[in-house]
């Protein structure tokens, strides 16, 4: 099977082409980014710093990193241990997980908190234990950390287990046939295999973490001071007529989307160049 | 022969899922703002308010609460605010969100909070009767009044883009509908005065007008900020504290409005669980003295003291048939004419909806 | 078709790791989305009727499905023209080009909504223009459109990319030889490979569509019957106290998202596409 190098010398009518998707993706991706960029550069860096200064924005951001620092830890151990012992084996309920796996991003984020609440909240089905044991989930810290890990769930799994699907277990196999512990055969094996998707998966963890929106607002009710992330930081600022620090926690988060962007793509490069 | 890695990765795993679950327990670790360094314990009071007086409280009364009870016991209060629309606030504290304080933008939701239980205390006892502050619904428009907007008939016009909140989120919205609808029944509209039918059809042709519906009042008035629509039907404190944050809009006060009387109440069953009752109770009166009343004056909202009252005369306009909700029935059986599934507002909405 | 080797029995530490596995999805996955079916489908299906059939929840899911469907057709002609010209084309730029497929992927909804704002708003200069020639961009139907164009960039693009670059250029090269002209080659030999990709990424776009949030409830006003689509409609429902309504409509929403993902599986897997 082989496959063409890309076309190095363009026609005209390819230019044409090139020039089309190089408009549309500007006009829906690229303007708007220079637009809060744009914002930003004209209202001066005086205000960015400004940002930092409320206390309210730094618990905000605070709140939103430490949430997605115990996504991608949860949702990166379950998703490496499930993708060693899930796709590669047939068992009974396999195709029920997988269908599990993928539902958290077929769910509107609105839904994902209605459903924690259906069960948490006042009249929910879990709600004579919780009372029993005086745990808050509600408006309370426990929940948005479960309605972060729900919406970041499948990245980690998806990721590493597409990639050992592939691989199929030969290699494993050929360094077991030669003699090698299963601590080997994982550390040398294994584990190189798996660490650009593992990679994505943290990446795409971390972003989505970051970013999720309607679930925590609804679960946890934005409450300043204790359950407002960054994104219902901005939306309450929004409210307030805090244009200043709205846009400046906004700009953080697209800076931090940014630089993730770029952690993904020198990822992408990076296992290009090995193929 | 095993395919599977040595257990040691899944204790990494296991080492993984501890630690998060430890951040976790932690309850974000962080300390919340406005937080104290005094060693011993400082306790927490968490309000619910409504969407409007977000500046009034956060900026400047709890502040200063906090500075008056320091001096008074020298303990340090920590304060957790919530603002969502009066309907949407009272629903979120029956639900779950245990607020120790609630002040809404208009007593059946405090009502509401009061029938599930969560308010036990008689709190409607006291001079005001349980009230904090007034407002009036007045008629945002852009400046020099271009669209010559001047009473409520004026908003029947076509073509006029309107603005007011959701009704089933919205106290301000609730508002709004009962400052027309009475002002129609009143006989200070082109309707005929004690005509139910007259002023339901003075609130339809109104309603075809609107445009976004938003979740609060606060909302609504920043969709009017950002260039949407002619006209808002708003609070007059929406108004000034938007003119004091420098945006540029006139406000017209109809000739027959509705007065607001905003409540305020001590969730006593959240207030006693937490421990706080006496940090909540003293809240709820620091917020009646004059000097407190004087702050909301500051923010746009008439005050319920009649000395304050005095003194900021000069900053609101007078109303020449100020209404309250009393002479309509009360908040019950406005809930039953107006909001109740199949009344006035209802039936509008789907006669308009039907027409799209 | 990639995938699974003849089936190797783990050791106990296996076993222990999938119970884990499992426990940890139903608690987290299974638990909160069968509650919500539960709530939403325990009072009858004639109740689910009457909730989905109310005329603001009606007029939401119809706006929802409708912006949906014209996302749907540009993307699948856009996110093809994309794929084809990230993989058969080498220019300056490309791999930034690439990269800003994957935006979508990494920056939050909510900001999404914000730039939004800022670029189409009334007070923006591109929205004041459009404001003066009648159009209106921000809280009317085109942010819809444009908020769910925005999201849904790379779902066509990655499904179709791999696919492409799989594609053995033999049979191209023999139907030219043949004398086929481009538009030949593209209807017979190209699109019918093609098609599984584009139809699953298509789908996969269409299902992440219907249920978006933070970047339409900022920028399309939220007007009951013009600029409220589904899960707006079903937050206000939560916030309005009713709970039972929202989860009706969400049931059905999640279905409908359920249909289509095992769908875009189905198709995937029948086709052979590998996953990029």
């Amino acid at each position: 099977m082989g496959s063409r190098e890309p076309t190095r010398h363009l026609g005209p009518g390819q230019w044409l082409l090139v020039g089309a998707v190089v408009l549309y993706l500007g006009a829906i991706l690229a303007l708007p980014l220079v637009a809060i960029f744009a914002h930003a550069l004209e209202a001066g860096v005086g205000p960015l710093l400004q940002t930092f200064d409320d206390p309210l924005a730094r618990h905000g951001l605070w709140l939103s990193l430490v949430l997605a620092l115990i996504a991608l830890l949860a949702n990166g151990a379950v998703g490496v241990g499930g993708a060693l012992v899930l796709p590669r084996h047939r068992f009974l309920g396999r195709r029920l997980l997988d269908a599990l796996v993928d539902l958290p991003l077929a769910v509107s984020p609105v839904m994902t908190g209605l459903a924690f609440l259906l069960v948490f909240g006042r009249g929910g089905w879990l709600e004579p234990a919780l009372a029993a044991g005086d745990w808050k989930v509600t408006f309370a810290f426990p929940g948005l950390v479960l309605a972060t890990l729900f919406v970041t769930f499948p990245f980690t799994l998806r990721e590493v287990g597409y990639v050992l699907e592939e691989l199929g277990t030969e290699e494993e196999e050929a360094a077991a046939t030669l003699g090698a512990s299963s601590w080997q055969t994982f550390w040398r094996v294994t584990l190189p295999n798996i660490r650009y998707g593992l990679g994505y998966g943290v990446i795409l963890t971390t972003a989505r973490a970051l970013g999720e929106f309607g679930a925590v607002l609804v679960l946890g009710g934005a409450i300043s001071g204790r359950t407002q992330t960054a994104t219902t930081f901005i939306y309450n600022a929004l409210e307030e007529r805090q244009e200043p620090a709205a846009y400046g926690v906004a700009l953080v988060l697209a800076l931090a989307s940014i630089l993730l962007l770029a952690a993904l793509e020198w990822l992408k490069r990076q296992r290009r160049k090995e193929i | 022969m095993r395919l599977t890695p040595h257990p040691t990765i899944y204790l990494l795993a296991a080492l993984g899922l501890a630690l998060a679950a430890t951040l976790a327990a932690c309850d974000g670790g962080a300390p919340a703002p406005r937080t104290s360094t005094a060693p011993g314990k400082s306790r927490t009071l968490v309000l619910g308010a409504y969407t409007t007086p977000r500046e009034a409280y956060g900026k400047a009364i709890i502040p200063a609460f906090q500075r008056h009870w320091k001096e008074k016991t020298g303990e340090e209060v920590r304060f957790q605010e919530s603002y969502l629309g009066s309907g949407a606030q009272a629903r979120a504290i029956i639900g779950g969100f245990e607020a120790d304080i609630a002040a809404l933008s208009l007593e059946a939701d405090v009502d509401q909070i009061a029938q599930a239980g969560l308010i036990t205390n008689d709190w409607k006892a006291g001079a005001h009767q349980g009230m904090v502050s007034r407002s009036v619904v007045v008629l945002a428009v852009r400046p020099g009044n271009p669209k010559e907007v001047r009473d409520w008939d004026d908003l029947r016009r076509p073509g006029l883009a309107i603005l007011t909140p959701n009704v089933r989120t919205s106290g301000g919205a609730m508002w709004n509908l009962c400052a027309m609808y009475g002002a129609a029944l009143r006989g200070q509209t082109s309707a005929p005065k004690g005509d139910p039918a007259a002023a339901e059809k003075l609130l339809a042709e109104v309603l075809r007008n609107v445009g976004v519906m938003d979740k609060g009042a606060r909302e609504s008035i920043l969709s009017f900020e950002k260039g949407v629509g002619d006209v808002a039907i708003t609070y007059e404190n929406e108004v000034l504290v938007g003119r004091q944050a420098g945006r540029p809009y006139e406000y017209v006060i109809p000739r027959s409005t509705i007065l607001i009387e905003n409540p305020i109440a001590v969730v006593d069953h959240y207030a006693d669980k937490h421990g706080v009752r006496d940090l909540a109770d003293a809240f709820v009166a620091f917020v009646r003295t004059p000097e407190t009343q004087r702050v909301f004056a500051d923010h746009g909202l008439r005050s319920i003291d009649e000395g304050v009252a005095k003194e900021t005369a000069g900053r609101f306009a007078p109303v020449e048939d100020l209404f309250t909700i009393r002479n309509l029935g009360g908040w019950p059986e406005v809930r039953k004419t107006l909001f109740a599934p199949g009344a006035v507002y209802d039936r509008i909405s789907a006669g308009l909806g039907a027409r799209r | 078709m990639s995938g699974v080797r003849a089936a190797v029995a783990p050791g106990p530490g296996g076993i222990l790791v999938r119970a884990g596995v499992f426990a940890y999805v139903g608690l987290l996955v299974a638990l909160p989305l069968a509650a919500l079916l539960a709530t939403g489908l325990a009072p009858g299906l004639i109740a689910l009727w009457q909730a989905v059939s109310a005329p603001a929840a009606a007029d939401a899911l119809v706006l929802t499905l409708t912006t949906a469907n014209v996302m749907a057709l540009i993307n699948a002609v856009t996110g093809t023209a994309t794929a084809w010209v990230l993989v058969r084309y080498d220019f300056r730029g490309r791999d930034l080009l690439s990269g800003l497929v994957d935006l979508p992927f990494a920056i939050p909804t909510l900001v999404t909504g914000v730039m939004l704002v800022l670029l189409f708003g009334p007070q923006s200069v591109i929205g004041g223009w459009l404001a003066r020639q009648g159009t209106q961009v921000a809280y009317a139907t085109p942010s819809i459109l444009l908020a769910l164009l925005f999201i849904t960039v790379p779902f066509v693009v990655r499904a179709v990319e791999p696919v492409l670059m799989e594609q053995d250029p033999a049979e191209e090269e023999a139907a030219r030889t043949l004398g086929a002209g481009t538009f030949t080659i593209l209807r017979r030999i190209l699109l019918p490979a093609l098609a599984p990709a584009i139809i699953s990424g298509t789908i996969r776009s269409y299902a992440r569509a219907l249920g978006e949030f933070g970047s339409i409830v900022v920028v399309s006003g939220n007007i009951p019957y013009k600029t409220l689509t589904a899960p707006i409609y079903v937050f206000g429902e939560i916030e309005s106290g009713r709970a039972e309504v929202a989860a009706a409509v969400s049931a059905v929403l999640l279905a409908v998202a359920l249909a289509l993902t095992l769908a875009a599986r189905v198709i995937e897997r029948l086709a052979g596409v590998t996953r990029g």
